[in-house]
Parts: structure tokens; sequence; C-alpha cells
């Protein structure tokens, strides 16, 4: 991937937001267009995978084909694209609902895999489409419609799965660090296998203040400035502990040698196999007996 | 001498009864018979009951057939749990393992007098030819081959085949065993004698294979490029083979962490410009469902292969059923209208696979293939398909100057849009569950919804008139009348075969296209018919109560259905129209007498 970058303008659509005004979604795009510029592949090159949600909106505004699927099977259907493709720059986003919820149990399996993608999840800690329900991410004891007398479940810390799940890229941002979001998305478009990237970013309308890009400006501290190595697969699981307290930004993992992508290996496994195919037409000759 | 025999055989898991009639088959084949062989399982992974049936002929068959001519029970309590797919009768030469201890009168089959019943020393006979109990099934093979006047050279030839890497002893103890079952045979003859005549026509070099295993070889040869799916019976062997083979062409197999990720890795495959496939049974067809309706609306090509079982929810995850049929027309939520095919047979699974690819193809839509366990896993002897008269079609692609300004989901004359995927420049839109406008921007109005429902209807519109996907055999000016589909459409056909030399006059017919219901066929089928049935395995009697929904169907047309794993056979649904056509002769004179309207 050394191609030119393309002007981040190239990368937006026509199409107008649904998002609150102030939702942090808006600067996940910007960033968005600001990675894939300096990346350089052309819109039609890409696919942007999501599932259903506020965030899962987010492919419709980039000029990249786009798939708004269903809620939680981002992660499948953009591996069956990626599989059909290699070819293809495949970004997938989603919420935390959609990703560490109804979606959660392709996450482990998408890591497994270690396809080429490229996975950006807006944390929001709440369920905005739907009006202000509880997340699988909302503190323990939040209040919310569905969790009135304060929500009795422990979060799930997504640092933490992706990390144990052995994603080799992993790595978390905030809007209100443009610059450092940017760079973030565009390192995990570079990595070669699957990159995680946790965005914290606010919902205006249902959000925690604390959890408002005011509140993060403040709050954030890069894990650069913090002295931590993102080669250290074990300081980096013991730095993802702190989610949920702490808002650390920057790459916590990235697999210093990364193994064959698994569409690697299938274009390896076809190129290996084709030799010894019977023509299509005479497919049937595999039933022949003796 | 016999034209058409059916041999059936129980034992416990380690008795070698379905490998038997694996051998069975293979060498019948060989010499040019056709031959049709069902196995049917206890719950049990290992060990526990196991049957086979091997219906041997001199023509070609359709079904698993009639009650058995030959009953080899290696022990009663096995043979037993197989009741209704076992059936003997009056024409059954009833063998049995001697050391059971039961007395040939008092074999337990309640109500039937076999032609004639045979204890045989099976295990004692096996372990003084070849020193070994273990080679039991080989012994049954002798038997079979001596009184059936069989396939001797190729059996044998077989044997040595199959256990080729057991090494030497192994195969020379079978060897024995299967000699040591002729002679026996040989020195108790039949009563009434068995010997097979000579298959018609010139020998040909059969296929033999199963329903699953020749689906995936159709979606090869229509060009399908992905399978995405999950391990579940019957279906897997879809699965199975594709990952074998599939690479080899280019394309990849995904084994998802579940149905819907299954389904779900396809579509995508399917967005990004390749022909793709999932299969699966029941339980995971009714996780696929949102799915489904997603490739609908996104107007996504996809083969969906749904291997039916007995349900609802585990049901009878080993034994066939044909009750999937409402969910396949009408799981969904929204307005969704999606085809659906069966194949009759092994052979037809082959054509109905292609042709599925090719709909779902020229009308980007979701297809699905209703199978069945018995079609799936029963072995067939086919003569080899002529290939090169199928068409395989291909997606509509924009061309160039639709690619300056591409609207996806543009009208046009047939309503189906030029679909562009990733990688084609100037194609690149919004795929999206969401209701969308023409250019695949999300839009809640209610103008869209219904703009877009009606295109997605329409373009389908042709698919009803499409000749070939429905056959209608039999004289067409009958009054007698069979509708019926999947695997049990081959007992009808055989009924057919016997209806003129039982003096009925009969037509049947067999749609391959279920869903949406090509009307105008029936209507125009149903025009002389005054009496017939609605033949098929489920409860309700699904085909007939869909049938209702779209057409008026003449009174005198029943329901002829029954839950899955009872088999229905030729025999009685002839004595069920013969009760039909003697009732049509009574009104003759009650209608002249104006007592009917």
């Amino acid at each position: 991937m050394t191609a030119a970058p393309l002007n981040p303008n190239v990368f937006k659509s026509d199409l107008k937001p649904i998002w609150c005004p102030g939702c942090g979604d808006y600067g996940v795009v910007q960033a968005i267009y600001r990675a894939l510029s300096a990346v350089g592949r052309p819109p039609h090159e890409i696919a942007f995978i999501s599932g259903i949600g506020c965030s899962s909106r987010i492919p419709g505004y980039t000029t990249a084909y786009g798939f708004n699927s269903v809620h939680g099977r981002a992660l499948p259907i953009a591996q069956g694209v990626k599989l059909a493709n290699p070819d293809l720059l495949v970004l997938v986003a989603g919420g935390d609902g959609d990703g560490f919820s109804i979606g959660g149990g392709h996450v482990a399996h998408a890591i497994r895999r270690n396809m080429d993608l490229t996975y950006i999840v807006m944390d929001n800690q709440v369920y905005g489409l739907t009006k202000g329900q509880l997340s699988p991410t909302s503190p323990r004891g939040l209040k919310t419609v569905t969790s009135m007398y304060g929500s009795l479940e422990q979060p799930i810390n997504p640092l933490l799965q992706v990390l144990s799940f052995g994603a080799g890229f992993v790595a978390q941002g905030t809007p209100a660090d443009m610059a450092g979001l940017a760079a973030i998305i565009e390192e995990g478009l570079r990595y070669p296998g699957f990159a995680f990237i946790n965005v914290q970013s606010p919902c205006v309308t249902y959000g925690e203040e604390e959890q408002q890009l005011r509140a993060h400006k403040t709050r954030m501290k890069t894990l650069a400035s913090l002295g931590h190595d993102p080669k250290d697969y074990l300081k980096a699981l013991e730095w993802s502990t702190h989610y949920g307290r702490e808002l650390y930004t920057g790459v916590f993992y990235k697999n210093p040698e990364p193994p064959p992508s698994y569409d690697a290996l299938v274009r390896e496994r076809q190129k290996e196999l084709s030799k010894g195919a019977l023509p299509r037409e005479r497919i049937l000759d595999l039933f022949k007996k003796g | 001498m016999a034209s058409d025999i059916v041999i059936g055989m129980a034992g416990s898991g380690g008795d070698g009864i379905v490998s038997a009639g694996e051998s069975l088959i293979s060498a019948v084949a060989s010499e040019g018979f056709h031959a049709l062989m069902t196995k049917s399982f206890g719950p049990q992974i290992r060990g526990g009951e196991s049957s086979c049936r091997v219906r041997v002929s001199t023509e070609a068959v359709h079904s698993a057939g009639d009650s058995l001519d030959v009953a080899v029970a290696l022990n009663w309590d096995d043979f037993l749990k197989f009741g209704s797919e076992l059936k003997c009768g009056g024409n059954t030469v009833v063998v049995y393992e001697e050391k059971t201890g039961v007395a040939p009168d008092k074999i337990p089959l309640p109500g039937v007098v076999p032609a004639q019943v045979l204890a045989v020393p099976l295990a004692d006979l096996t372990k003084k030819a070849a020193g070994t109990e273990k080679a039991k099934n080989s012994l049954v093979l002798g038997l079979l081959s001596s009184w059936l006047g069989l396939a001797r050279a190729s059996l044998t030839k077989g044997i040595e085949r199959r256990y080729a890497k057991k090494g030497d002893e192994v195969i020379q103890g079978n060897l024995k065993a299967f000699e040591a079952g002729f002679t026996y045979a040989q020195e108790h003859p039949l009563q009434r004698p068995l010997a097979m005549a000579a298959p018609k026509g010139t020998p040909t070099a059969k296929l033999i294979t199963d329903g699953n295993d020749i689906t995936a070889a159709a979606a090869i040869f229509a060009g399908c490029q992905f399978f995405g799916g999950y391990p579940i019976t019957p279906s897997s062997e879809v699965m199975q083979l594709l990952s074998r083979e599939l690479w080899k062409y280019g394309g990849a197999v995904i084994q998802a962490e579940d149905e819907i990720a299954g389904i779900g890795t396809a579509l995508g495959a399917s967005f990004a410009g390749k022909k793709s496939m999932t299969a699966t049974s029941g339980p995971g067809m009714s996780l696929k469902t949102e799915i489904l309706g997603l490739a609908s609306i996104a107007e996504l090509p996809l083969v969906i292969v749904n291997v039916q079982r007995g349900g609802p929810s585990t049901g009878l995850p080993t034994k066939p059923e044909q009750s999937d049929l409402f969910q396949a027309c009408f799981s969904a939520h929204g307005d969704v209208l999606r085809p659906v095919l069966a194949p009759t047979s092994v052979a037809d699974s082959f054509t109905t696979t292609v042709e599925a690819f090719n709909i779902a193809e020229r009308y980007q839509t979701p297809v699905i293939i209703l199978s069945d366990q018995e079609i799936a896993q029963r072995k067939e002897t086919l003569d080899p398909i002529d290939t090169s008269t199928l068409k395989i079609e291909d997606r509509k692609r924009p061309t160039e100057a639709q690619l300056e300004k591409y609207v996806r989901f543009a009208a046009s004359d047939d309503f189906v849009s030029p679909i562009s995927h990733p990688g084609m420049k100037g194609g690149a839109y919004l795929g999206a569950g969401i209701e969308h406008n023409e250019s695949g921007a999300p839009s809640a109005s209610g103008a869209v919804h219904a703009r877009m429902n009606e295109k997605r209807f329409k373009k389908l519109e042709p698919l009803k008139r499409q000749t070939g996907l429905v056959s209608v055999e039999g004289d067409p000016a009958a009054e007698l009348a069979l509708i019926s589909w999947g695997s049990v459409a081959g007992v009808c056909r055989e009924v057919l075969a016997h209806a003129k030399g039982e003096g009925l006059k009969l037509k049947v017919l067999v749609p391959t296209l279920l869903y949406p219901v090509p009307e105008q066929v029936y209507r125009e089928f149903l025009g002389s018919v005054r009496a017939g049935l609605v033949v098929e395995q489920s409860h309700q009697g699904q085909l007939y109560r869909l049938l209702r929904m779209f057409i008026d169907l003449p009174k005198g047309v029943q329901s002829f259905a029954r839950s899955g794993a009872n088999p229905i056979q030729p025999a009685e649904v002839l004595a069920k129209l013969k009760e039909l056509s003697f009732g049509l002769q009574s009104r003759v004179e009650d209608e002249r007498r104006g007592d009917i309207e």
C-alpha cells in the first residue's frame, strides 16, 4: 500500500447524516476520510460494511461500496466480501451494541480467522437509535429507560476481549483528538490482518457528561506518553483493564510479526489446488466408480 | 425371473449393514442395473441401530419401493426399530440370525405371513469361514449374490477394494465369508426363486452418488465461488464436498461460527460479485431467516439449500419430512417473495441446483432449494448427465455507459436493475436492509416503499410462466390426478407407471417450482380433473394448503399426507386412487338423478 494520498473529499458522499448535532460519529467519519485519503485506495476498491445502529449508517456517508446490513452481522458479511475478493480494502463499523451484544458471537471468530479487515467500533455505552437503553458497555449502576434503578451488570471490556481473542492490532481513539484518531485508523488499515479500533464516540443525547468530547479532552491520556510499547502484549492487556475508568488512546497492541492473513493463505491454497481441478463441465466424473 | 427387488437389512452399528448395502449398490451398478439405496440410523453417533434398503431393478426406479422382497435381520431388536421403514409382507423372504433363538414360526412380525422364513447361523458360519464374526456383512452379501443371481465377480472385487487398506488377512477373511454365504445359499435355495433378469438396454457405466454430493457438484458446475455454512444433519455433506473441491475452482469455503454467519458470509460474497451458496436443515433455516430478508431487499443473488428433516425444533434430525414448505415460502417479516424449488431425486438435484443459481442470478434474489433427508442421503445409480444442454446464467451487470451515472436500483422494463460490485469503477452504491430509493439512498417514504415493493415482486412474475419448472405426465384427459413434490414425487411416478395395468386413467403433476405458485399451469392441469390426491410427507399437508391459497382445487382433490419418517409407498397410493375412481363411478348415477350439484 504505497499509493499516493487522495483528497479526503473524494470519500465524502452526498448523503446528509441523520446523527444528532454534536454526535461523536461526525468526528469518526472525518477521521475515516483522512485515513482513507492517506492510504490512497480509490473508493471503488473499498467495501465498507456495517450492521444496525446510529453509527452503522456510516458507510452511506462515504463514496465507497457500502453495505448497511442487519443488526450484529457486519463481521460475517465483511468476511464473505473479503474472501470473495481479497483485493478489496474492507472496513467494518458499528456500535457497541452491534458488535458486543447482538453480534458478540462473531468477534472471536473474525479474530480467529485473522482476515485483513479493519473493524471500527463506535462505543458510546448506550443504545442511541432506540432511544437510550442499556448497552453491553454501559457502566454498572447506569440508569437508563431499561435500567431505571441502575444497571446490575458489569460492562463488557471490548479492548480486553479482543486482545484475549488474539487480535493482531488493537487501538482506541476519540474524535476529541482528530489527528490521533485518523492516525490510528490509518495504521489499522495498513495492518496486514484483523485490526480492531475502539472509538469512544459520545452520544450527545443519551450519553453521560464525562463521556462527552469536552470531558474526553481533559480525561484522555495517550499510551505513548505513558511509555507503552505496542509490541508488549502483556502490558497491553494490563492497560486495557483500565477500560471504563481511564481513557487511554493510541495503539495497545500491534503484533510485530504478523502471521499470514487468512485471505493470503486462501489465495495460496486456491493457486495450489487449481492444478488438480476437473473442468467444470466434467464435475460429475467425481461420481464415476471403479 | 425378478425384475425389481427391494432388500432391507438392519443390525447394530458395528455389523456393517450399511457398508454391505454400499457394496451391493456399487456392484449392481457396474453390471448396468438401476439401483437406489436409502439408509436410516438411530440417533446415536456410533453403534446403535442402523439399516438400509437397496432396490435393484432392470429399469429406472423413482422411489425406495414397497414392502421388502428380502429382509435381513442381524438381530430383531434393531430390525424392529425401523418398523415403518422396513415393512414386510406376503412377498417377503425373511432371513435372520439363528442365534437370536427365535423360532421361524415365532418371528416378531405380527399380522404377516412372509413368503419364506429362514433362520441362518450367520455368526457361526462367518466364524467358521473367516475366523471372526466381523465379516458377517460379507457373508450376507454372499447369500444375496447367490439367491438373486447378482454380481458375484463385482462383489468380490468390491470386497478387495473396500478392505485394501486393512491388509490381506482382512480381505481373505471377508472373501471366505462371502463364499461361505454363497455356498450356504446354494444349499438352501429359495422356495420361490428371486434370480434377477438382465438389465434392460445396453448397460452403461453408471454414476453413483447422493443428493447432497450432487448438489455440491451442481453448484460448482453453475459457477458457485463461495460457500458459507455450519454443520447440521442431514446437510453437512454439501459443505464437506465443497470444502474439498471448491478451492480448485478459485472459490472459498468457510465453516462459519453459526448458521447466521454461514448465510452472512455467503451474502457478503454475493455482494462482492460472486455466485454463492449456503446449506442447512430446519433449525439452521430458522436462524437464517433475517438475512434471507436482507438478501431480498438488497436484491442479491443467493442459493440456500434446506435439506428437510422432521421438525419442529430438533425434531427428527436423521429422518425425512416435507414440513418446511410453509417456512420456505413465508418465513419473513415484511412482504417478501422468494422462489422455492424442490428436487425429486438425486439426478434431479443436479438440474434443480443449476436452475436455482440461474434464477437467483437472473432475478437478483435468494432462492431456496428444498431437498429432504431421503434424497440428500440416498444413493442412486444415474446415467451420465449431458451437461452441454444446460444453460448457465450470470447476473445483469452495468454497461460502461450505465456506470457513467450508475443507479443501482434503476427502474427498468423487467424490474431487474444492472448490479455492480466492489472493484467496479463507477458502480459504488449503498446496499442496505433499510428501504431505499432507486439510487440506494435510505428512505422512509411510503411512496418509495410501495414502489420498491412493487419492483421486487414484479421482477419475479415471469418465473411463474417459465417452462420446464413443472412436470406433467400421464393421460392429459384423465379425471384422476396426483400432485406431489420432492422425494415423494417418485412414489407418484411409480404409481403412474402401474396405473394403466390397474385400469386407471391417471395424470401426475410434479412442481419443481413450489413458490411462487405457477397458478396457470395448475389450472390447465386441473381442467379435466374430478378427483385426486396431493401426496406429501407432512402432518398438515403443506402443499395442499398452499395450493388452496392460490387455486380453486376441485372438490374431489384431497390431501394424502402423513408425518415424516413414515414412508409413503406406491401400493397404498394406488389403493386410495382406486377408491377415488370407484367414488367417481358411483357419482355418475347420483349426478344423473340430480342428487349432486
